[in-house]
């Protein structure tokens, strides 16, 4: 058995250096994957009068990219488990680029589904999985900090977005605005040119023996070392997505876990503007309220990095993450009892701040379990998987909110 | 089309218009007969008033009591009406038993309006009866006690939903899609009707004008103008009017037709800049690994040096980075 490594990469990560530069070109990257298709919102309206079509016909649109972007998973991983981060997001970009300048010329609603949903969606899955495994590689000792950080890019964009869109609908109508926001996410581009491969020819000696055993991750790595020292033994499609993730217990145990939290995950952001409406507050304050809770998102998604990455929590962080899971859920569960604008304002920040911690860790997590080398697969898989419930959550969250709305009518 | 005035819309509409402004006192309002009103006749002139209607007329009657100084009432007007509009003012601490009273159209005095009045339960009351007939009997109508006390009726016709006051742009070739809508609670007008201003007043847009550009559709509540295959002579200022008895409430709208040369502008520009910073980076990176491989030799120390500083990093960190766990 090969001598344990205190981590199973093979190389130094540089914890450093060219890696902040990383950081920031996945900054931007997770941000466009995000934010984009929650951004694109502002156009709904005209475009829906333009094709004639209903509120949920054009609803659509953002859905499937957003099916399209979590389906394009496994792709995006085989990929980058063949060529490395920096070409998948270029690629990722020009895709993602070419699909909105194809809308902008648009002739039908199903034009729209293709080109915006189908082709960006594929763009924006190309950029969000490199990103992700890109910063495992330059980063051990400081990656929930790093995660933390590259994960702010969400809130970030989106809130630059938002303005950004209503002034270029404003300018150029809605097709104008498809072709320019077709020539920004063309930055994704530039994003990935600094996605430099980290240089793996560092050898590195241990000066001292690392004093408790790194588990699940040497494990693991075994695993992983013992795999190739047979590789005829493995499959072809084995060479490029590691199936043999499914029988890592973390892992499934993180899939299932993360599988049931998608399906409420979202939901609230859905209906929180709604909601404060239906207590009776105006259109704008309410819509103030989703600022208000993008705001405490921003600032305590780069926080809770670095309280992951101090020395008390680092070892534990799996717990930190299940206390971010629940806070979450006690949050939404003591949400009746604020009533009142002042209460919905404290409830907004402190889901913020739920909602960005679990964010913030999601994929530091994913990265403690099953270790930097087997992460671009991981996350390929897992995001396929959740695909599902993040699509179905808000619908079937209003059919709940409709049946109890019968319910109590009926009462 | 003809539009019965319906008996119960009529009064919940009188009834709402009142019951939004809560420090009033309620009204009695009376409909004596249900009435047809013809459609507008189309003469040269584009907006033309509707024919007087042979059927008796409607009575309606508002009353206010005023308490401060000045108060304000909008009352919605659908088809002509005799319209009985009452003051009841509560007074000031000096109740002179006579005061005199008069009326006033949209600022100006109704000279025969002059009357006075006398303290009657502890109020003073100012009462006319208004004919409105047409468009030019909207307005704002008010009626003055002594130089203290005035209360405003604003009599109009339902408003439009509302518009959206930004321009709507579009592009040469292209179409587009302009609507118009009344609101939900509001009684639906006769007819709707879409005019463009060319310069100098309101000209009729026509569906079977010459190169069949222009296609109306009307709902009950909604209109929607597509205007075809348009040109840069289609900018300007869109108006739609909602037609009632009364007369037409008007909305209007900008739209602004453009080239694609203006989007593209920009378009361009961001492209140059992304791949001029594509460029910059790949050709700093080239050159630093040219450096690199040109002092080979000479840079291991170089590497030693930083990679026993990345070890110290990784080392201190590695305490805290490892975890006792099984998988």
């Amino acid at each position: 058995m090969p001598p344990p490594t205190t981590n199973n990469l093979g190389y130094t990560p540089p914890d450093g250096g060219w890696g902040w530069v990383v950081v920031l070109a996945a900054f931007i990257s997770i941000g466009f994957s995000y934010a984009f298709p929650k951004s694109l919102t502002v156009y709904f309206k005209e475009i829906q009068e333009y094709f004639g079509v209903s509120y949920s016909e054009i609803a659509w649109v953002s859905s499937v990219m957003l099916a399209s972007m979590y389906a394009a998973g496994p792709i995006s991983s085989v990929l980058v488990n063949r060529y490395g981060s920096r070409p998948v997001v270029m690629v990722g970009g020009l895709i993602l680029s070419a699909g909105m300048i194809l809308a902008s010329l648009g002739t039908s609603i199903i034009h729209l589904y293709l080109c915006v949903g189908v082709i960006g969606g594929f763009g924006l899955a190309f950029n969000l999985q490199p990103a992700l495994t890109i910063i495992g590689t330059y980063f051990q000792a400081k990656r929930p900090l790093a995660n933390g950080l590259a994960m702010t890019g969400s809130p970030v964009v989106l809130f630059t977005l938002a303005p950004l869109n209503q002034f270029l609908f404003d300018s150029f109508g809605w097709r104008g605005s498809f072709l320019i926001l077709g020539a920004i996410v063309l930055n994704c581009c530039v994003a990935g040119s600094l996605m430099r491969p980290v240089n793996k020819m560092v050898v590195f000696k241990p000066k001292t023996e690392p004093l408790e055993v790194n588990g699940a991750e040497e494990a693991s790595g075994a695993e992983a070392l013992r795999s190739e020292d047979s590789p005829k033994s493995q499959s072809c499609v084995h060479r490029f997505i590691d199936f043999s993730l499914f029988k890592h217990r973390g892992f499934l145990i993180y899939l299932v876990g993360n599988v049931v939290m998608f399906f409420g995950f979202f939901a609230p952001i859905v209906f929180l503007a709604p909601y404060a409406k239906h207590q009776g507050i105006d259109e704008y304050s309410a819509a103030f309220l989703l600022s208000i809770f993008a705001l405490s998102d921003m600032f305590i998604r780069p926080a809770t990095g670095f309280i992951g990455n101090t020395r008390w929590i680092r070892p534990k962080i799996q717990y930190f993450f299940a206390f971010a899971v629940s806070y979450n859920g006690v949050c939404h569960l003591l949400c009746p009892l604020f009533s009142g604008y002042a209460g919905l304002v404290v409830y907004a920040i402190i889901f913020g701040i739920a909602f960005g911690m679990v964010c913030a860790l999601l994929f530091e997590t994913l990265m403690d379990l099953v270790g930097a080398k087997r992460f671009s697969s991981a996350v390929g898989l897992v995001t396929i998987i959740e695909c599902a419930p993040v699509l179905l959550g808000p619908p079937i969250s209003g059919d709940q909110y409709c049946l109890h709305n019968v319910a109590a009518l009926h009462q | 089309m003809s539009a019965p005035c319906m008996h119960p819309s009529c009064l919940l509409l009188l009834l709402l218009v009142v019951c939004r402004h809560a420090h009033t006192n309620l009204v009695s309002v009376t409909e004596n007969t249900t009435v047809t009103t013809e459609p507008p006749v189309e003469t040269l002139s584009p907006i033309t008033p509707p024919v007087a209607p042979l059927t008796p007329l409607q009575t309606g009657q508002k009353s206010v009591v005023l308490t401060g100084e000045n108060h304000t009432e909008k009352v919605e007007v659908v088809n002509p009406v005799t319209l009985n509009l009452e003051c009841v003012w509560t007074g000031d601490n000096k109740r002179l038993p006579n005061i005199t009273g008069y009326w006033t159209k949209d600022g100006k005095t109704i000279e025969s309006s002059y009357s006075n009045t006398q303290l009657q339960n502890d109020r003073y009351y100012l009462r006319k009866e208004f004919s409105i007939m047409s468009e030019e009997d909207l307005g704002t109508y008010s009626c003055i006690f002594g130089p203290k006390a005035k209360v405003d009726f604003i009599l109009a016709a339902p408003y439009l939903g509302e518009m959206r006051d930004k321009p709507i742009v579009s592009y040469v070739g292209d179409s587009v899609v302009m609507i118009c809508k009344m609101d939900e609670k509001k009684s639906k007008p006769i007819n709707w009707n879409w005019y463009k201003h060319n310069g100098t007043s309101k000209e009729k847009i026509e569906v079977d004008s010459p190169g069949h550009r222009y296609k109306i559709t009307k709902d009950e509540k909604k209109t929607k103008l597509v205007v075809h295959n348009l040109t840069e002579s289609d900018s300007g200022v869109y108006f739609c009017g909602a037609v009632y008895g009364i007369g037409t409430s008007m909305g209007h709208m900008q739209l602004r037709v453009i080239t694609y040369f203006e989007p593209l502008k920009p378009f361009l520009g961001i492209l140059v800049e992304v791949l001029v910073l594509v460029a910059v980076i790949l050709l700093y990176e080239k050159t630093g690994s040219k450096k690199e491989n040109q002092s080979g030799p000479e840079g291991n120390p170089d590497q030693t040096s930083n990679l026993s500083h990345g070890e110290n990093a990784v080392a201190d960190g590695h305490s805290g980075t490892a975890r006792q766990r099984k998988v």
